[in-house]
């Protein structure tokens, strides 16, 4: 079939407009926070082969791990007319534990494969473990929650009730459990009722013809940009403060190898996997790499499996950027995927230096809480569990100082309202703002970090889990690194206790969390810096 | 009894006037440095020294002073430890993979903004109480600034307004103009409500010296100003809220379009204004759709507008080549300047040169022939582009369009689809410059029947304008679950606001009797962030779950509710104009003015040109056809037929819709 370039930017545009809407019915419908006010999941669409024809612009973590979750449904589950598969599991198609994955096959023939699939992936407040919000400091993955491998939750259109009550006996919060995965279901219709439709309307054929078409493209764009970063051989390493047991910092180290318009992007030589929940599985370390060099791409562009096959990932098994069955992973997600991103950035950085930023805050600073309503309030007696994360500092640009508060890299999740926050948890905030002077000094400085601090009305178990309270934001072009985070409890009497970067807590009625999160890097010497 | 409205734009200033003869049109240049130059100019020109009783204008002050950030000086309290809210916004980056993503442009000068000591809890209790040293403290800090007006933002005023209202009392009464979070939005989520009220002082003081300034020219005269909500204010009302007019312009255009549209038998509209640099698309389903979500100049603005939905794609969309070898239209757009290709400046084909290239617009009357467009410079730029893409010039420029199409396709896919419509069961209502060019086209690939092309389309703000009811919205937040408060208990949390909405109307002149106030919920399921708003009757719960499965496709009755907001919309009714009836009685069309080869996909067909202006009431005849005005030129496809309908409105019908479009559907197959 030829390939007509009208039809093609038709067809492209449709693809991306069907993820998008998967994503809006998901936020609309979603129960829990983290759907609804901090938009944590993506939405694609996938070919017979599971190749990602299009993916929503929604999170940037989920990027190369989503077409894993359709492998992994497509290897490891008879799929039926009218099925869906549900999973979790990192170590067969998830990322960590929180993130619930539904992956739907759309068959438009009565027999044969599936023609495609349509998948989403959502952050769920609690999935059980050790720790309310399910992001625990655990020293293997059994500790962290429900493991959901690859199963049919819904199967020839009919909800398996015995599986869904299976699972919500298994978390805190099984009533918003329940509405979230509702809302992802109902996400998934939304795009098979949208790929029947094109489907009949422009034939199977030509719709997969230009699905292809739609990888083929996104292959070229990318490999035009990496034919403009000079050929040659760049590594980089930062590390991670440490896995939450052992005081030992953690390194992630990269060398990349430009040539012509292909780019290898190996791991060897980052530390081995640990006993604490640090490590990336292997989506991560895709989903950071794929993120980097996606960003280099000038024009806005769709995200989709071409991106991929220009950059092959050396990552291996048994490191801390692909760890193997039982660790722990839930810190993976969250914090090494942005210190990967850093890496990736530091190095590229080497063949770039006028385009990639100072590095910015390296952390999603994840706070969890939990514990049962206090006798003083009208929930007295039922349990609720919260997680959040916070932005920091931008690194500074060339030509751009760092933006102040905001979430970087593989994040971009929203913040919950104080007045909602409040409204729904045992818990009031003392303070929100930025954190000034923790930018690092440049000609383009680093964006603030954030300063939030929450004070507990209830007994409350907390755990923080946060990078570079120890390494910093690293400076680029003569700029200064931005300052590490620092973690603290004020308790109730009126004495300060420091916390390392993760750490489980026990906080009572009174007593204060209190988060500073670290500033952006500057870009380019402080001594050129416009006088203010 | 004369009554005008006035829509000031950028370039032209439309009036209309309206007296017991009928509407009579107008319009003249507009004055940016001063607009009320141009609206007494154009008074003066159209009324003369008829006695004329009231004017309803629509401005665009407080947005450009907001986009252009030329706004007032602005002080912001807040609790203190919540000084950078505004600036944290959500804590995301607008742009997820561009390095050089740009931070939100601040609206609070450096320095200007000051934290107090004061905390309320979220059930409205008061935890810490607002010291008085602290005001008194705080007002002499202001003293020594140079400022224009102060925002009030407190957390939680929305379940207590005592520590705003005490500070506000004060401030006030130190001489200041002060814009209080709970009186502007009485809804939770501090980010949202605090920027509402921070762009209201920004925008207020520059419309209130505006609104002043015009006062004095019309002597004594009554002067209503259009807001965003679709109703009109009075001016001494919008010199306290300018923010509610922020986005008057285009509401009033759909306002405009609805009475236009029900004049000739429909209720059930897509609007599709299409201009030269963006498009505006809203859904109208017997009543025009309200958002509360809305970013005007990198800030939510939570109130109450028309659900408008605008894209940056029109006639000056540029088509390029990406580096992936795809040909794309927009976003960006050759604008005014250097504007399309054939406007004889620009050196890139847009949108407007496909359509010349094909045939649709005639180059020798383009706005009824006071611009004549350079056919072969758009030529000569689309072969070369062509060349690129191994394609002839016609294919290309058939190309662009058909891109174009699916844009605007998919932006009334948002409105309609997203929102719960089959876009089928709506007649297609095209406006703008470049409306009428493609509405035909749109129609067949959403399987709409109808397209109506009204007469003036460039006035139909102004009608809008002097349509409009005098509209208030208030809202009140409380969070309750559904099973925890009765009915009854509603009524009475409604009835202070009602009898307030009341109070303000019959202020502003309004017989009892004209006023209408219409009570609403916004609801969810517990647990969910976002809400859907339904009107308050019995039986509202039951309404909720059907609007639920009808929005999102499921609902479970049996999960709890909750309770969120109390909104209440007070209607003043005005007097309307009777518009003209639809029916008009059959006439052949005049010989066409000329013919032209025009392409309908790849084929050149002889088609007829008629002037719209020749074309009386009742005439009829059948594609192809093209309609050409002094502002807009209409394109009738071989498989629609036209009527000219007894309102003017240019009425095209697709002949036998569903074969059509399965013989579409086969032609798209080949």
């Amino acid at each position: 079939m030829r390939l007509d370039p009208i039809e093609f930017e038709i067809f492209k545009n449709l693809f991306v407009s069907i993820a998008e809407e998967m994503g809006v019915t998901l936020c609309r419908t979603g129960f829990s926070p983290n759907i609804k006010e901090r938009l944590d999941y993506s939405c694609a669409i996938y070919d017979a082969s599971g190749q990602t024809i299009a993916q929503g612009d929604h999170l940037p973590v989920h990027l190369g791990a989503m077409p894993l979750s359709v492998r992994a449904a497509i290897d490891h589950v008879a799929m039926e007319p009218g099925d869906t598969v549900i999973l979790n599991d990192p170590f067969r198609g998830g990322t960590h534990l929180p993130d619930i994955t539904l992956v739907s096959p759309i068959f438009l023939k009565k027999t044969g494969p599936p023609a495609f699939f349509v998948a989403n992936r959502a952050h769920h407040s609690d999935v059980g473990g050790m720790s309310p919000g399910s992001m625990p400091l655990a020293r293997e993955i059994f500790q962290e929650g429900l493991i959901i491998p690859p199963i049919k939750l819904i199967k020839r259109g009919v909800i398996d009730n015995e599986l869904m009550s299976f699972i919500l006996a298994n978390v805190r919060t099984p009533d918003e459990r329940e509405g979230d995965i509702t809302a992802q279901i109902a996400s998934n219709r939304v795009g098979e009722s949208r790929l029947r439709e094109i489907a009949a309307k422009y034939t199977y054929k030509r719709v997969a013809h230009y699905a292809a078409a739609t990888q083929n493209y996104a292959e070229r764009v990318l490999r035009r940009t990496i034919t403009d970063i000079p050929d040659g051989n760049y590594s980089f390493e930062d590390f991670l403060d440490n896995d939450g047991f052992s005081p030992d910092p953690v390194f992630i180290r990269v060398a990349i190898r430009i040539n012509g318009d292909s780019a290898e992007v190996d791991f060897t030589g980052s530390d081995l996997q640990t006993s604490g929940g640090v490590n990336a599985n292997l989506a991560i370390t895709l989903s950071a790499t794929l993120y980097a060099f996606r960003c280099l791409v000038t024009e806005d562009v769709l995200y989709n499996s071409g991106i991929s096959r220009p950059i092959h990932v050396i990552a291996p098994p048994g490191t801390v950027v692909n760890a193997l069955h039982p660790s722990a992973v839930a810190g993976g997600n969250v914090e090494a995927s942005q210190r990967i991103t850093d890496v990736v950035l530091g190095a590229l950085s080497k063949a770039l230096p006028q385009i990639i930023p100072a590095a910015s805050q390296g952390t999603m600073n994840n706070v969890t809480l939990g514990g049962v309503f206090p006798p003083n309030d009208p929930r007295a007696g039922t349990a609720f569990a919260y997680y959040e994360t916070a932005g920091g500092g931008m690194g500074g640009r060339n030509g751009l100082p760092g933006i102040n508060g905001v979430h970087i890299h593989m994040s971009n999740t929203r913040n919950t309202p104080v007045e909602a926050l409040e409204h729904h948890l045992p818990v009031r905030i003392r303070t929100y703002t930025l954190r000034q002077g923790s930018g690092g000094a440049g000609q383009f400085p680093g964006g603030e970090g954030l300063i939030r601090e929450y004070e507990v009305l209830t007994h409350t178990s907390a755990t923080i889990l946060t990078e570079r309270r120890v390494g910093r934001p690293y400076g680029a072009q003569g700029g200064e690194p931005g300052a590490a985070g620092r973690n603290s409890i004020l308790r109730a009497n009126g004495s300060v206790e420091p916390l390392p970067s993760k750490a489980r807590i026990e906080l009572n009625p009174g007593d204060r969390l209190r988060i500073e999160t670290p500033g952006g890097g500057g870009y380019g010497p402080p001594s050129q810096a416009a006088p203010k | 009894m004369i009554r005008l409205g006035i829509d000031t734009g950028g370039t032209f200033t439309d009036l209309l006037r309206l007296d017991e003869n009928g509407m009579k049109v107008h319009k003249v240049r507009s004055t940016p440095d001063d607009p009320s130059r141009a609206i007494f100019t154009g008074i003066q020109e159209l009324a003369g020294n008829a006695e004329w009783t009231e004017l309803i204008h629509g401005s665009t002050v407080a947005t450009n002073a907001l986009l252009e950030r030329k706004g007032a000086r602005v002080a912001l309290i807040t609790t203190r430890g919540f000084e950078d809210v505004l600036e944290i916004g959500r804590q995301t980056r607008a742009e997820l993979y561009n390095f050089m993503v740009k931070a939100r442009r601040p609206l609070i000068p450096h320095g200007l903004i000051f934290g107090i000591n004061e905390r309320l809890g979220a059930d409205g209790s008061v935890l810490e109480p607002l010291a008085e040293s602290e005001v008194a403290q705080l007002i002499e800090a202001l003293r020594t600034q140079t400022i224009d007006s102060v925002a009030v933002c407190l957390l939680h005023s929305y379940a207590n307004p005592i520590h705003e209202d005490h500070l506000t009392k004060a401030l006030e009464e130190a001489g200041f103009t002060v814009s209080s979070s709970h009186k502007v939005l009485r809804e939770y989520r501090e980010f949202e409500r605090w920027s509402t009220t921070v762009v209201n002082a920004y925008v207020t003081p520059l419309m209130a010296r505006y609104l002043e300034k015009l006062e004095d020219g019309m002597r004594g005269k009554s002067l209503k100003i259009m807001q965003s909500n679709g109703g009109s204010i009075s001016a001494h009302r919008a010199k306290t809220a300018a923010v509610q007019t922020i986005l008057s312009g285009p509401a009033a255009g759909v306002v405009g379009a609805q009475a236009i549209g029900n004049a000739s038998g429909y209720s059930r509209l897509i609007t599709f204004d299409m201009g030269g640099t963006s498009t505006d698309v809203s859904l109208i389903n017997g009543a025009i759709g309200t958002t509360i979500e809305s970013t005007v100049g990198d800030f939510p603005v939570r109130l109450p507008v028309l659900d408008i939905h605008t894209v940056g794609a029109g006639g000056g969309s540029i088509a390029y080549i990406d580096s992936g070898g795809s040909l794309r239209v927009g976003p960006r757009s050759a604008g005014a300047d250097p504007g399309p290709a054939c406007y004889g400046k620009g050196t890139e084909l847009t949108v407007t040169d496909a359509n010349l290239l094909l045939g649709r617009l005639d180059p020798d009357y383009f706005l009824g022939g006071r611009m004549s467009l350079d056919l072969p410079r758009a030529r000569s730029i689309a072969k070369e582009l062509a060349g690129r893409l191994d394609l002839s010039p016609i294919a290309l420029a058939e190309g662009v369009v058909r891109i174009a199409n699916s844009n605007m396709e998919a932006a009334i896919r948002v409105v309609s689809v997203r929102r719960g419509h089959d876009p089928r069961d709506f007649a297609l209502l095209a406006f703008g410059g470049a409306g009428g060019l493609h509405a035909c086209d749109i129609a067949d690939s959403l399987d709409i029947a109808t397209v109506l092309v009204p007469e003036h389309s460039g006035v139909l703000s102004a009608l809008g304008m002097l349509l409009a009811d005098a509209t208030k919205d208030y809202s009140l937040t409380i969070l309750k679950p559904a099973a925890a408060v009765t009915e009854e208990d509603l009524r009475a949390r409604f009835k202070p606001l009602t009898e307030r909405a009341l109070n303000d109307l019959l202020a502003e002149g309004f017989a009892e009797k004209d006023i209408a106030i219409e009570c609403s919920l916004d609801m969810r399921y517990k647990g969910q962030a976002y809400e859907i708003t339904l009107p308050f009757a019995p039986g509202y719960e039951a309404d909720f779950s059907r609007r639920h499965e009808q929005l999102y496709g499921y609902a479970n009755p049996t999960r709890a509710t909750e309770i969120v907001q109390l909104r209440i919309k007070a209607i003043g009714r005005t007097d309307k104009p009777t518009m003209p009836k639809a029916h008009a009685d059959r006439l052949d069309l005049p010989a066409p003015s000329s013919i032209r080869s025009t392409h309908f996909g790849r084929r050149p067909i002889q088609t007829p040109v008629y002037h719209r202006e020749l074309l009386s009431l009742g005439m009829q005849g059948n594609g192809p056809a093209l309609v050409v005005s002094g502002q807009s030129t209409t394109i009738i496809p071989p498989h629609y037929s036209f009527a000219i309908d007894g309102v003017g409105t240019l009425i095209a019908a697709r002949l036998e819709p569903r074969k059509i479009s399965r013989k579409l559907k086969a032609n798209n197959a080949s």
